[in-house]
């Protein structure tokens, strides 16, 4: 990064020609005053220039990126595992994808270990920057082949809702695995979605939606009736 | 290397990182890992509903399933 020492009559001037100079306005500089400056008497004697050294300010979203990959990259580092960090900034969302033998280590069971990690470097960079960041870890495809057996699993589960006419349940599921359940079956009029219970329990229900009706009170033996 | 992992991830979570103290009880198959924070801190490294723990032990399970044995974190009060 390129550091900047400018001597001008005042700190004022001094920091709008940096600006000029770095063709930046000046919230994204970091502006060190070396030295005030004063006009001497009467501006003659004893004069002295204001000095400033500036920088241009690193971007708050760059920053909170590497520290993330660089935090991702230190844990995995004490777990013994070759590993490669890439960092993506997204949709301002930060993807961290991490490259490794393709044990699956690191997915552990249903995405366990790989949550873990994503919480635990999500905390500890909201801890170092003070803002809300969202960061996704991923290894090796996970998330996406997870989400396209959970799309198909919806698929299949809303087949038979449809059929049987009776509410599903799937298994205990995360936040975002249930979230993908919910989009999945947004778009159909025929069923609705809802999650049940609570904690590490909680899971979707998928129910019919009668046809015809827009309240959800059944009455017997008229589902086929209003079509 | 488990109780480097500990203290960089403990360290990394709490205000006081000078006052965070990880040792390590080797056993044959098992190893204890003991982490002691400042007082104020220890509310920072179990998280809410006792989340980050559980995340700081997952991550511990990983790693010692690598190096072919079992650990336990034990936060000590």
């Amino acid at each position: 990064m390129s550091t900047l020492e400018i001597e001008e009559k005042s700190v004022e001037d001094a920091i709008s020609l940096a600006c000029e100079k770095l063709k930046l306005p000046p919230e994204k500089l970091e502006i060190e005053v070396l030295s005030k400056g004063s006009s001497g008497i009467f501006g003659i004697v004893g004069a002295k220039k204001a000095r400033i050294r500036v920088s241009a300010k690193e971007l708050p979203a760059e920053a909170a990126r590497e520290r993330a990959k660089e935090i991702l990259s230190e844990i995995l580092k004490h777990v013994d595992l070759p590993t490669v960090v890439e960092s993506e900034s997204k949709n301002g969302h930060i993807y961290l994808n991490i490259i490794s033998n393709g044990s699956g280590l690191l997915i552990g069971k249903r995405g366990k270990t790989l949550q873990a990690l994503q919480y635990l470097v999500s905390k500890i960079v909201q801890k170092e920057t003070g803002e809300n960041v969202s960061i996704i870890v991923d290894t090796e495809n996970y998330r996406s082949k997870r989400e396209d057996s959970l799309t198909e699993l919806a698929q299949q589960l809303c087949e038979k809702v449809k059929k049987s006419r009776r509410p599903l349940t799937t298994g205990p599921m995360n936040a975002q695995d249930r979230r993908i359940i919910h989009l999945a079956l947004k778009e159909d009029q025929d069923v609705r979605t809802k999650s049940k219970g609570e904690g590490n329990l909680r899971r979707v229900v998928i129910y019919p939606v009668k046809k015809g009706k827009k309240s959800h009170k059944t009455v017997p033996g008229e589902e086929n009736t209003r079509e | 290397m488990l109780k480097e992992l500990i203290e960089f991830m403990a360290r990394a979570l709490v205000d006081h990182p000078e006052r965070v103290k990880v040792s390590e009880i080797a056993g044959e198959q098992t190893s204890v890992i003991e982490l002691r924070v400042a007082k104020e801190d220890l509310g920072k490294v179990i998280g809410k509903q006792g989340r980050t723990a559980r995340a700081m032990r997952t991550i511990l399970s990983a790693a010692s399933t690598k190096l072919r044995k079992r650990a336990v974190l034990e936060i000590i009060e």
